[in-house]
Parts: structure tokens; sequence; C-alpha cells
């Protein structure tokens, strides 16, 4: 075969690629969700984007759940749910770009590092996006509004006082972090309020390990931290990978009973601990219902609904909810267990 | 001359190829996402590519020698906290620029004395670098984000001239500089002496070793300022910068046409594999608003892409 | 100098010692490290390394490489978790192993054929794998975990049969079959002879592409091994399980002395190198380098890879000197 011909064939081979792109892209065309539309006609269509810390893991998949309902109930919303599935603040910027440019009408912001997508947010803001946080917060002058769950403060207090509380106060001995990584911005600011308040309890703070979003290094250090420090009375998880990892690592090792774990994660991966009595309290908030607020705030901002000065906001099936500031409080923390934990399924 | 033989000495057939891939990519976007093509917006959201595409020129150059560069994620998170750290200590931002400059020149040039000295193989040379700056970025910096660079500093990242962001302008003038030197200088050809046969190269007198060295070095540097732009762009400094950046530098200068096994590529193909990766990354994100396909997708056009050139290129068996 | 010598020399003697040199020096500041109970953990976080780092180093020694394994892993434990866990599709666990293990080879076989049919290099083939199989894994999951293996499952990766979870029985059939595949065997004998040069191979007549298709499905194969009898013993199966895991593999094959080049190294290294990696973290527990200390963790053990790297070259610079001297 000449070389002519061979040329000639690849163009064709190309040329039927980039027809199968297209056709592939085209096809793809109806698939594409449309809005969901109310009954009113004449109701703006108000597109939310929802961005999560990360995508595909199980805590923000049920604020998901919970945005989609409010969606619904709406009738008005064309919700996007996207985030980076590694977790990486840097893309979060980047989507928050991406949507500004695409016309998004709110942005709502779980961010994973305020500073590196408070550029991004101001930008968005300055083209008149509305941008809110929610699940965690941001440098005031880069959002309009937060739906506030919880903050770093009573994040890391609640976890310290409910270890407290199920050790008993008077319990002395040591106490272990196990982290995501090193350079976690949300898990850091949580340590910093939790230092300072084992400091001021019988507990003493042993050490922390960083072993990142990563199941089997969580497993392994909690196993090594425990047979390293045999006055370890308590083991905070304080990521949806590290608490799992911890408890698992305790009911391996046999120390069900004489280590308590403790942390944060969603109800039903701490179920089966809860009920074998190695964890006795999760700590977290209804993130269903988190989602479902969000997409209620968002809405009410697009459509002008969002009375500026009020104290007091109505969303749906959650009803009133309290207005502090630029904060729309969804309630306290939930500490969920034994008795109550059944009853929420997210 | 017959076209047939123009034909035959035609020698840019993969570019070629990808320029008809962009062409269809944007067709394709603009049919069914009419403001995709906008200009303003893809010149505004070029901005997530810059600190990729310069890191991709040093990557070139590396990889059409034979090589391999692991560790220039892990050297950003290196620059990044020598960068904050000089702000913390001195305040001033020109040496903090500098500071990562030369540390990534000096992460750098470790990798070249330990590949061209030592003669351990640069995938593994970088392999633990790569482990080992990311560890040294978080030990030295405790995992702590230094912030607070002030307005003007951002707009290195995010301000326009004449409407083009500035990263563009340096870029292009190091894209430029970087062809010129690789198709236009003996040394630059040396280069692809040393990717086809390094023995022979070695033979033939062309001083492999302080080549190589001073690549690897040239690679830190640019991780350096890649690493200035890339603070710039967030207003933070902190220990995981660039992660992930060295598997999606390799992805656009493969897909660019740059053999894997050297001897083959340049700068015009790596600049073609940056932007085709950039918009098809642009597109499946602005279009399907899922994250998880960007993945799917680039890694099957990385796939795609050098099955294709292998199955009609017209030298068979060439390794 | 003689001792010195041939600790550069022989690789598992410089592992060897190191390994050595780390337990003592732990074990003065801490005994605890060396408690049995301590030391069957160490086994058993090294199981699935080893497992997978048997194919892998086959992989290597052809002169090719595969990257993939991390994300191959992740998406075999989101298949097997589908098929057999109770909240599923709820399959026999007899069913549902058999064809993770299945899948795994068809996944490495797949690579094997896009590098010898495709003639795509290995390391482009495994890149692209890298990316694209753990996108696919968190688009299957939907962002939502999954547990509920069976409670069989569980009890025998967790605590095991005989003292010893699965995982660790599994591991050592497997490194004596792929010890005897590469002593005793023919094929053995021609991953040898491809890696260390594909002219004098393809003279001798040696299918290269069958040798090469073997390795990467038996890599594909172990990786699903390592999935079936390591992941359970999690508390659960979520998206980002086994991210690293390539990169670590890697390490260890090549700490241990295989040839990156192909056609040199043995699996004695390969199995001290895992035990090396495995064992650093723990050490810096027992240590108690104390709470800034944990965040130099991974400056320590990129520090140790460097280290072997280094060692490894200029022994075998000695080695070469010395053939040439004599």
């Amino acid at each position: 075969m000449t070389i002519y011909t061979l040329m000639k064939r690849k163009l064709l081979i190309l040329t039927l690629t980039v027809s199968a792109i297209l056709l592939g892209c085209s096809g793809d065309k109806e698939s594409k969700p449309t809005p969901i539309q109310g009954g009113d006609n004449t109701a703006k269509t108000v597109t939310v984007g929802l961005l999560p810390k990360i995508k595909g893991i199980a805590y923000f998949s049920s604020c998901a759940e919970g945005a989609r309902e409010a969606a619904a109930e709406l009738g008005n919303i064309e919700l996007i749910y996207d985030g980076p599935t590694d977790g990486d603040p840097k893309k979060q910027a980047e989507m928050i770009e991406s949507w500004t440019v695409d016309g998004v009408d709110v942005i709502a912001v779980s961010p994973n590092a305020p500073d590196v997508v408070a550029n991004a947010m101001k930008e968005a803001m300055a083209e008149g996006v509305q941008v809110i946080t929610w699940d965690a917060d941001a440098a005031a002058d880069t959002r309009s509004y937060f739906v506030n769950q919880a903050t770093a403060q009573s994040i890391g207090e609640g976890m310290v006082n409910v270890m407290i509380d199920d050790l008993g106060p008077d319990t002395e001995g040591d106490v272990v972090i196990i982290s995501s990584d090193a350079t976690s911005a949300n898990q850091n600011s949580w340590i910093d309020v939790m230092k300072p308040a084992i400091e001021n309890s019988n507990l003493n703070l042993a050490t922390i390990k960083y072993p990142g979003e990563n199941a089997s290094q969580a497993l392994a250090d909690s196993q090594d931290v425990i047979k390293k420090y045999p006055n370890l009375i308590g083991l905070f998880g304080i990521s949806s990978v590290s608490f799992p990892g911890a408890a698992e690592a305790v009911e391996q090792t046999g120390h069900s009973g004489k280590v308590l774990v403790t942390g944060l994660s969603t109800p039903n991966d701490m179920k089966k601990f809860v009920h074998s009595g190695t964890v006795r309290s999760v700590v977290l908030w209804n993130t269903v219902d988190l989602g479902y607020l969000t997409i209620y705030v968002a809405e009410a901002l697009a459509t002008g609904k969002f009375e500026k000065g009020a104290t007091t906001f109505t969303a749906g099936r959650l009803g009133e909810k309290e207005i502090v500031g630029d904060n729309v409080l969804l309630g306290d923390i939930l500490v969920f267990t034994k008795d109550n934990i059944d009853n929420y399924d997210f | 001359m017959t076209i047939r033989e123009r034909l035959r000495k035609f020698r840019w057939w993969h570019e070629l190829g990808l320029v008809i891939l962009i062409i269809s990519l944007l067709v394709a976007a603009g049919t069914l996402m009419p403001r995709f093509l906008d200009i303003k917006s893809q010149l505004l959201l070029s901005r997530h590519i810059w600190e990729m595409a310069i890191l991709a020129l040093g990557m070139t150059l590396i990889i059409i020698t034979g090589g391999i560069d692991l560790s220039v994620g892990a050297a950003m998170g290196l620059c990044a906290v020598a960068f904050g750290m000089t702000f913390q200590y001195t305040g001033s931002l020109a040496l903090s620029c500098v500071a990562a400059m030369l540390t990534g020149g000096l992460g750098g040039a470790v990798n070249g004395v330990l590949i061209s000295k030592i003669k351990v193989h640069p995938l593994i040379v970088t392999l633990a670098t790569y482990a080992a700056f990311r560890g040294i970025a978080e030990g030295l910096s405790q995992g702590v984000s230094y912030s607070q660079f002030g307005e003007a500093f951002s707009q290195i990242a995010r301000g326009k001239w004449f409407g083009v962001p500035i990263p563009a302008y340096l870029f292009l003038a190091l894209a430029v500089g970087f062809a010129v030197f690789l198709s236009k200088t003996p040394t630059g050809r040396f280069l692809y002496a040393i990717g086809h046969n390094e023995r022979a190269a070695r033979f033939s007198g062309i001083r492999v070793d302080r080549i190589k060295f001073w690549l690897y070095a040239t690679s830190g540097m640019l991780a350096g300022l890649a690493t200035v732009i890339y603070i710039s762009r967030f207003n933070t400094a902190k220990a995981d910068a660039g992660t992930g950046f060295e598997l999606d530098v390799i992805t656009a200068v493969v897909v660019g046409g740059t053999s894997i096994f050297g001897g083959r590529g340049n700068i015009a193909g790596t600049v073609l594999g940056l932007l085709l990766i950039h918009e098809t990354r642009l597109f499946v994100g602005r279009y399907w608003q899922v994250d998880e396909l960007k993945s799917i997708i680039i890694g099957a056009l990385l796939i795609a892409s050098i099955l294709l050139y292998r199955i009609l290129s017209p030298k068979k068996g060439r390794e | 100098m003689n001792l010195l010598n041939r600790l550069l020399r022989e690789r598992e003697y410089g592992l060897t010692a190191v390994i050595l040199i780390i337990g003592a020096s732990v074990a003065f500041i801490d005994t605890g490290f060396l408690a049995a109970g301590n030391l069957k953990d160490l086994i058993i976080r090294c199981a699935p390394t080893c497992i997978v780092a048997c194919g892998v180093m086959l992989v290597v020694l052809t002169g090719e490489i595969d990257i993939s394994v991390g994300s191959l892993m992740a998406l075999l434990a989101a298949l097997m978790g589908m098929m057999i866990s109770e909240t599923r599709m709820e399959l026999s666990m007899w069913l549902g192993i058999p064809a993770t293990l299945m899948l795994g080879t068809l996944v490495g076989a797949f690579t094997g054929a896009l590098v010898t049919f495709g003639k795509v290099p290995s390391i482009i083939v495994t890149l692209g794998l890298l990316t694209a199989l753990r996108g696919l894994t968190t688009l299957i999951m939907g962002g939502n975990n999954i547990d509920g293996l069976p409670d069989g499952l569980g009890q025998m990766t967790k605590y095991g049969v005989l003292g010893m979870p699965i995982s660790v029985w599994t591991a050592i059939v497997v490194i004596i079959i792929t010890g005897m595949i590469i002593t005793q065997t023919a094929l053995g004998r021609r991953l040898f002879a491809v890696g260390g040069s594909r002219y004098s191979a393809k003279m001798v007549g040696l299918s290269e592409t069958r040798l090469k298709l073997f390795v990467f499905a038996y890599t594909g194969f172990l990786t699903g091994l390592a999935t079936v009898v390591d992941i359970p013993r999690l508390p659960k199966i979520e998206a980002g399980i086994g991210i690293g895991f390539e990169l670590l593999v890697i390490t260890c094959v090549v700490v241990g002395g295989v040839s990156i080049s192909g056609g040199r190294g043995k699996l004695r290294g390969v199995l001290l190198a895992v035990l090396l990696m495995t064992m650093i973290r723990p050490a810096l527990t027992f240590m108690d380098v104390g709470e800034s200390g944990e965040k130099w963790t991974r400056a320590i053990q990129g520090m140790f890879i460097l280290l072997a790297v280094i060692t490894d070259s200029i022994a075998q610079r000695r080695r070469q000197r010395r053939i040439h001297d004599h």
C-alpha cells in the first residue's frame, strides 16, 4: 500500500470519527433534562447551581436529595447539582466561573476552601448572580446569605461535648483525632476549636492522624493508635471516611466498650456501629433538610421574595426558620443515638 | 512537485488531525450550545488552562528526550509553600515570586542530578520526588494556607490587556521561545537525537547529561512560574497546589502527538493537545454538568487518540 | 567494606537491613511495635499490596507498566458490592465473587490487547484507564455508599480462618504461584527474555504478544482477588477506594529492585519492599512523632523511596565497574 492511499484512508477515518462525535452529541440532545415547570406559565424559571465540596459522597448526595425535593415542590427551579468528584477546591472555583458565564441565576456554594473560591464568587456577584453559601461559610463579602446548619465552633465543641458526656465528665484518659488530609481546610478549622476544648477537659489529646480520604489508611491508623496508647479512651473521626474507619478499627481490635468513637458522618453509615455500641453518639444535622432549605432560600432570593431585614423565613415543610444577620439558620446540630438513629434515612 | 510528492513530504498529519478534531468539537458544541462559542466567555474561562499549559512546554521537551517528569504537580506544592513563607517573613511579593521560581528550579535540579549524574530512570526519580516534594511542602507549612496577597497581585492571573488574559501573553511568548529553541537551534535538535537513541547521541558528542540536567531544572522553574499564576488566580498558597497536574499535563502532551518513547513531537502539537483537552473538558462540564464524565471522556480520548494514530500511521512498528 | 559492598550489591540484603534497623529502633522506643498483634496487623496490611504487586512485577519485567490498579480496584469493589450486597442485587456470594474476578481479568486482558494489538504504550493505556475507571466508578455509584455485604465474607476478611484473614492466605498462595511462574516455567524465562532484550526474544521465536496479554490479564485477575479478600474488611464500599494504590504498588516494585526497563528483578525484593513501605507509617505512630511530626509523614515516606532509588543505582554502577575490572 502506498503512503498516498494510507493518507486518504486516514482522512476518511478522521471524517468518520468527526461525524460519529457529531452524531453522538446530537443524539444526546433529547436526553438532556428539561427544567421542571410548574403549572403557572408566567412564573420565571430560576436556575440554581448547587455546588457541594465533593460530589459522589453520601453526605452531599443526601443534601442533593433534599434539594431535588424542594425543586420539585417549588416547580420553577432548574436545579444543577455538580461538583468536583475529588474535592479539589480549585475545580469548585472553575465551576463557579463556568456557571456565571452560562447565566445561572443563583449559585449556592459549600466552599471546601473559602479563600480559593473567593475571587470566583466575587466575580459572579459582580455579574449579577445571587451567590449564597450553604453547609460551610465563606468571607461575608463573597456571598449574600449563608444557609447555616452549624458553625465550625458548634461542630468542634459539639463533638468534644458529646465525647465528654458519653464518657462521663470525670473520666480521664487519652483521645486521638483521626482527620482527613493535613491540608483539609474544614477539618483543620474544627481541630482549631477542638484543641482548646479538649485541653479544658480531663481528656488529653495524644496525637492527630492524617490518613487522607483513604478508608484503608483510616482503618490502619486507628488500629495503630489503639495499640500505641494504652490509656486511649476516645477516638474522634472527623470526616465521613475516618469516622467509620475508626469505629471499624475499634471493633476489629476488640476494644469495643473500652475505646469510644464519635465524630461526623451520615446516620446510614454509622447505624451498625451505634447498634453494636462502639459508637454512642453521631454528631450531624439533617442534611436532607439542609439541601431543601438552601433551594428555598435560593428561589426566594432570585424571585425577590426574600425580604431584607426579615427575622424569619418560611421554607415549605420546614416551616419558619430564624434569620440572624445574614445567616439563615437550619437549627441546632443533631446528635444521633441508639434511640433515634433509625428514624433517619440519609 | 506533484501532489503526490507534496503529500509525501507533508509532516503535519497529526496536527491536522487535531485541528479537525478541535473544529468538529467546536462545531458540535456550538450547535448544541450556541453560547459556548462566545469569545468573551471563552477568553475568561481560558484561565483554567494556563498553569497546565506552561508546564506542558517543559514536559514536551522532556518527553521528546524519552524522559518524563511526574513531579511537576508536587513541585508546585513546594513552590507555593516557598512563596507563602517568603511572603510571611518579608511581605514582598516580588521576593516571593523569586523564591517560588528558585524553589522550583532547585527541585528540578535535584531531579536533573539524579537522572543525569546518578543515572536513575526519570520515571523512578520523579515518582520518588513526587512523594517527597509534596511531603516536604506539607511538613514545612504544617498544612497551613497562606492568603491575602492583595487585589493587585490577583491581576496577574485575572487581569486582561486588550481583552486578552495576561497569562496568555506569557504563555505565547514562552511557547514561541520553546518552539524556536526546539526546531531552530542545534541543542533543540539534539533533544530528538537523544530521544531516538541516547547512546548514539552520546557517541556523536552531544552533551546528553548537561542537556538533561537543564531540561529538568527548566521544568522545575516552569513549575515555579505556574505556581505564581496559580497563587494569583486563587489568592491562596498551600501545600496542595497543583494536585493531579502531572497526569493532566502528560495527557495533553501525548494527545498532542509527542511520542512517550521520545524522538517525536513538537510545541505546536502540544498547544493543540492542550486546546483539545481544555475545550473538551469545558464543553462536557458546561453541557452535561456531570464532573465524572470529564475524567471518563479525557481518559478515553487519550487512549483513542494514540490508538487511532497507531492504526493510521504509515510507518508501522516504529518502536 | 565487604559487608557494605554486599549490602549495596544485593537489593534483598539492603532492604532486610533497613527493615531490621527500623524495627529495632522503633522497638527501642516502644516495645509494643514488635507485639504479636501489631505484627499480625502489619502482615494483613501487606496482603493486598503483595497480591497486586505480584502481577505488576511481571508486567514491569516485560518492560511495560500498569498504573491503573487503584482505579480498577475501586470499580471492581463497586461492582462486587452492587452484585452481592443485601441492599442491592443480593446475588449469591459464590456467583458475585467469581464474576468480580472475571471482570478484573477482562479489564486486564483489554489493557493487554490495547498494548499488544493496538500498539498503544502501556503507560498511556493505563494512565487513560486510571482517570476513566475512577470517573466510571463515581458515576455508577451515584454518590451512595454500599454496605450490607454478606456476614460470612466480612468474618473471613476481618478475622479469617486459622488465625489469619483470608487475604493473608490468598497472598501466600499468590506469592507461591508467582514465584513458580518466574522460576519453574518456560513462561517465566520468557518474561526475562522479553524484558531484557526484545530483539533477542524475537529471534528465539517467543510470542511477545501472548506473554504480555497474560501478564496484564494476570494483574487484572489479582486486582480482583485483592478486592475480594481485602475490601470487605472496610466499613463500607465507596468511590474513593484505592486512591494512590497504583503508585504504592509501582513504588514497591521499583524499590524492590525490579528494573523499570524490564528484564531484571526478584520477587523477594518486591515483597520486602512492600513490608518496608507498609511499616513506615505505623513505625512513625509508635515513635510518637507528635502532632507537627505527623505532617512530615509523607515527606519521610518520600525520602525513603528516594534513598532506595539512589542506593540501587549506585550499587548497580559498582556492579558494572566490577565487571569492567575483571
